[in-house]
């Protein structure tokens, strides 16, 4: 599967989606973008880190030491109601932009 | 906000975090991928070819943590400072030598903002100007204001001045405790100490009252002379001091402020100088009486100097242009003129040129220094390819790389600005005391916070400046630097060419500057050798001057100096004793004594010829040493009574076309009293050592209608120094209230005159040598790099067959070309720069071609020599070793 290079705003929005659905660390993050684009959006996982440390010093995400499944210390990051407030304004501008894009490319040659 | 602050503070303990989340990263995809079957070292290659760069990531997670430039700039200087410490030798090198660069300018600049840039102390300093008057049509700078002329501009001036104030100065004896003290006197109008704005630390100034006939005498002191004298004694105020035979009462003190226009000891208003109050009652006969005021003023605000320029020049057109002065003043011959000049310009105009070609010298030398350090680090980044290679493979950007770099460059430059800040400190007397030859105001020069910050900003630039430059090259090959033994990269290349480019920067620049040192000394050398007319070895003088008010006129001079100069003479080990009103080389400049010659009168008054007037004891010219060419010198028959003789120079004597002038008459009165010439003696160098000797005329002791200063001289059998205390007691028996001063060798004032252009050639040749060892020492350093990395090519030539001889001479043959190119861009930059030499140079050509031969001659030779050292390696290699070696 071809890997589909993120642009770094795009892969913000991803984390802040991610994260609505409930609290995670950043391994989690990554597996769950991979899974549900159904392996489409392959991260280079490590690009993951800076990302997760702009929201949070951005301040719409936030993070805190806890135990992972299996018991080990992980860094989970969570929405901030901020983040939540980012999230729904940049959903709706993806969605006018891909709206828009799409319009161009169905116009007939 | 909080978070970024945060994150500074609790750098390392976040690092930490940082590394133990992408750990549990690794280790959770590790075990997906074992679950996905993989082997555990597959499953891990796998998890961390999935992560991608590690260090990368971790790095901009890092910079995302948004301290920005902070963080950035403290890991640098972090990383800079292990990397300096790993290599002391080339910092401790580079710190020092940017240190001199540094603290030489620091030093000077220090000098120029006390003496040019910084405002002067007193209040409303910039509109402070001084009137000047002048005759130059007569060849006269400077005449000086007499008191009616003041009394003119001060009555009919009002609208361009806040006020216009006198100021003369002289030596009075203050009697303290029975001790006669000779003190510099300002006399001064009583309005003067409001005009510059300064208010009294103790008691008050002066107010009009004080400065009316019948009013007390009363004393300011300066600040430093109550220090000095009477130890800050706060009860000073209303003591009583005996001066000029009349009491003096202290009403205050001054603060600790420079003077202007000369330091004193003590402050006394205008009509308390005998002498001035004497003269002002004759400026009605007299209109030039006492022309000796400095006077100056304020102007009202609005005013600018031009205006009261023109104001004070058409009031001097008005007074010299009266019927009432027409024999006074003569305009059309003289041309005198009057105008304001601004005091800051005044006090420090003799000082300006000599301070920026300092400037000059010492930013030549702190480019010399760059220059050097740039070399250094250039040969040090040869050996830092690989490690910025890998620096590069490993993911960190060009930029950071680069800025790393400037970020160590700025660290050494800083260490060398606080090296260079010592430095400074360490000559500042020196220089301070340098300059004081050619401005009086040398009280505020200080190192102060301007002077730092100039220095750090110098710092600064100068680490940009040759940190830019290695920096530039660090445009880095991965794959060659990689490889083992690099080779002749097209970078290496191009760094040799910038090497080679600083090079012969830096020999253009040493060039310059050893032609200039060269000029000067060469210079010296001649005046060191001018034949003063005189011999000054074996022969003390001092000044003993007569106070006024004792010795109100020459009869009663003659009577102290006369058995002053028999007690003198009787004491043990004195070949003679003399007596006159000044001594030679004691600076000053010619009188200008018109005289008629007996039988040859001119027409025209203004263009008779002019003589310096001398008054000389009768064994004068045997004290001094100064031959006799013809007739005789005075002797005890010239009395006060006897037929009124002069003795004349050789130079006065020209002006009887090659007749004997002895026998003949002079007048210096337009025919009113006659003086026999009776002798002729040969020329002094009484002004100056580089000053051309002008006509003089010598009038007996016993003979001068005039007052006048004594300068006593002594010659001795032994050495003169040892006889100033009997010279001190001998004087003493004659009068105990007669101070003794400027008690010096006339070998001590030859050595005096000679001490600014010694000091100004000591300093340039100081400077050059130091240009040349640091151009010479990064001559080889240079070199020995590059013969470092030609190992394997010398190896390949010998083995060839080439002797060492000639590798020898390769390798001198790449020096010599960098210093012969460097040689005629220095050559050509002297030829043009030289001009700026021409005011310090006596009887030398600033194109002189014996000095620019003997430097380039220098320069090729010491250039050989620094090739040879590291060329001496090159033949030494073992062409097997070399071959071998990577």
């Amino acid at each position: 599967m071809a890997k589909l290079d993120l642009l770094q705003g795009t892969l913000d929005l991803l984390i802040l989606k991610t994260l609505a659905l409930g609290p995670q660390h950043g391994w989690g993050i990554s597996q769950r973008i991979q899974q549900i684009s159904e392996n489409v959006l392959r991260v280079n996982q490590g690009s993951l880190y800076p990302a997760l440390q702009r929201l949070d010093t951005a301040g719409w995400i936030e993070s805190e030491w806890g135990a992972s499944e299996n018991n080990r210390q992980a860094k989970f990051y969570k929405l901030t109601k901020k983040g939540e407030r980012q999230l729904r304004d940049e959903t709706a501008q993806w969605e006018r932009m891909t709206l828009a894009v799409q319009k161009i490319l169905e116009t007939e040659a | 906000m909080w978070k970024r602050l945060n994150s500074l503070i609790r750098h390392d303990d976040l690092d930490r975090r940082l590394n133990a989340e992408v750990r549990f990263h690794i280790e959770m995809e590790t075990e997906k991928n074992i679950r996905l079957g993989m082997s555990p070292d597959d499953a891990r290659l796998k998890a961390l070819r999935s992560f991608g760069p590690m260090e990368k990531h971790k790095e901009e997670t890092r910079d995302a943590r948004g301290v920005g430039w902070i963080e950035t700039l403290v890991a640098d200087l972090r990383y800079g400072g292990r990397a300096l410490l790993k290599h002391p030798g080339y910092a401790v090198l580079a710190v020092l030598t940017l240190g001199l660069g540094i603290g030489a300018n620091t030093a000077i600049f220090s000098v120029i903002n006390g003496v040019l840039l910084k405002p002067l102390p007193y209040e409303h300093g910039e509109r402070l100007v001084v009137v000047q008057q002048s005759a130059p049509l007569s060849g006269r700078r400077s005449t000086g204001v007499a008191i009616a002329e003041y009394f003119d501009y001060r009555e009919r001036a009002k609208d361009a001045f806040d006020g216009l104030v006198e100021y003369h100065q002289m030596n009075f004896d203050l009697i303290n405790r029975g001790e006669p003290d000779r003190v510099n006197t300002g006399v001064v109008s009583a309005n003067f100490f409001d005009l510059l704005g300064i208010e009294p630390v103790i008691g008050r100034t002066f107010v009009a009252a004080d400065d009316v006939k019948g009013a007390e005498a009363v004393l300011v002191l300066s600040h430093t002379y109550w220090q000095t004298k009477f130890g800050g004694d706060p009860n000073i105020v209303g003591q009583v001091f005996e001066m000029n035979d009349r009491p003096h009462r202290v009403i205050g003190v001054l603060p600790n402020v420079p003077h202007y226009p000369q330091e004193n000891d003590v402050y006394m208003p205008v009509l308390a100088c005998p002498f001035r109050a004497a003269a002002e009652g004759n400026i009605a006969r007299n209109r030039r009486a006492f022309a000796a005021l400095n006077v100056f003023g304020r102007l009202k605000p609005g005013v600018s100097a031009e205006q009261a320029a023109s104001t004070v020049g058409s009031i001097c057109h008005n007074f010299t242009n009266d019927r009432t002065f027409a024999q006074v003043y003569r305009p059309e011959q003289s041309g005198f003129q009057g105008t304001v000049v601004e005091v800051r310009d005044a006090l420090t105009s003799g000082a300006r040129d000599m301070l920026l070609i300092l400037l000059g010298i010492t930013g030549m030398i702190l480019l010399i220094a760059c220059a050097n350090v740039a070399n250094l680090t250039l040969a040090r980044m040869l050996g830092r390819d690989r490690e910025l290679a890998m620096r590069t493979a490993l993911g960190a950007g060009r930029s950071r790389l680069v800025r790393q770099l400037l970020t160590e460059s700025g660290l050494l430059a800083v260490c060398g600005g606080i090296v260079g800040v010592v430095f400074a400190y360490g000559t500042i007397g020196m220089l301070t005391r340098f300059v004081g030859r050619f401005t009086s105001r040398t009280g505020e020069i200080e190192i102060d916070l301007i002077v730092l910050i100039f220095t750090l900003g110098v710092s600064i630039v100068t680490g940009i400046l040759f940190g830019t430059l290695p920096a530039l090259g660090s445009r880095v090959d991965l794959v060659s630097a990689l490889k083992q033994g690099g080779g002749q990269t097209g970078e290496s290349r191009g760094r040799k060419r910038m090497q080679g480019a600083l090079i012969v920067a830096q020999v253009a620049v040493s060039v310059v500057l050893l032609v200039g040192a060269g000029l000067l000394l060469a210079s010296f050398y001649r005046l060191q050798r001018v034949e003063t007319g005189y011999r000054s070895t074996g022969v003390l003088a001092a000044q003993v001057y007569g106070n006024f008010s004792k010795y109100p006129d020459v009869d009663s001079l003659r009577r102290l100096y006369l058995p002053m100069i028999d007690r003198l003479q009787s004491q043990p080990g004195v070949v003679s004793v003399a007596v006159t009103n000044a001594v030679p080389l004691a600076g000053g400049a010619p009188g200008t004594t018109r005289f008629d010659i007996e039988g040859r009168v001119t027409d025209d008054p203004e263009r008779r010829p002019t003589s310096d007037t001398r008054i000389a004891s009768s064994k004068y010219f045997e004290t001094i040493g100064i031959p006799l060419v013809s007739g005789r010198v005075f002797n005890d028959l010239d009395t006060d009574i006897s037929n009124p003789v002069i003795v004349i120079n050789k130079s006065m004597a020209k002006y009887w076309d090659g007749t004997d002038p002895v026998g003949s008459k002079i007048s210096t009165d337009r025919g009113e009293h006659w003086f026999t010439v009776v002798g002729v003696v040969g020329d002094v160098r009484q002004f100056g050592l580089a000053q051309e000797t002008v006509a003089q005329l010598y009038v007996p002791l016993t003979q001068t209608p005039q007052g006048f200063a004594g300068q006593v001289l002594v010659r001795t059998t032994g050495d003169p120094a040892s006889f100033s205390n009997t010279l001190r007691n001998t004087v003493h028996l004659v009068d105990s209230t007669l101070p003794v001063e400027q008690v010096q060798t006339l070998d001590d004032l030859r050595s005096e005159a000679l001490a600014a252009p010694r000091l100004t050639a000591t300093l340039l040749a100081i400077f050059a040598a130091l240009a040349l060892l640091v151009t010479l020492a990064g001559i080889g350093g240079v070199i020995a790099t590059s013969v470092t990395q030609r190992t394997k090519e010398f190896g390949l030539r010998m083995a060839l067959g080439a002797g060492r001889d000639s590798v020898l001479a390769m390798v001198i043959r790449q020096g010599l070309s960098l210093v012969v190119i460097g040689l005629a861009v220095g050559v050509a930059g002297a030829l043009v720069a030289g001009r700026v030499l021409n005011a310090y140079l006596y009887q030398t050509a600033p194109r002189d071609p014996i000095i620019f031969a003997g430097v380039a001659a220098l320069f090729i030779l010491c250039g050989i020599i620094a090739c040879l050292i590291p060329a001496r390696r090159a033949t030494t290699v073992d062409p097997l070793i070399a071959l071998r070696a990577e």
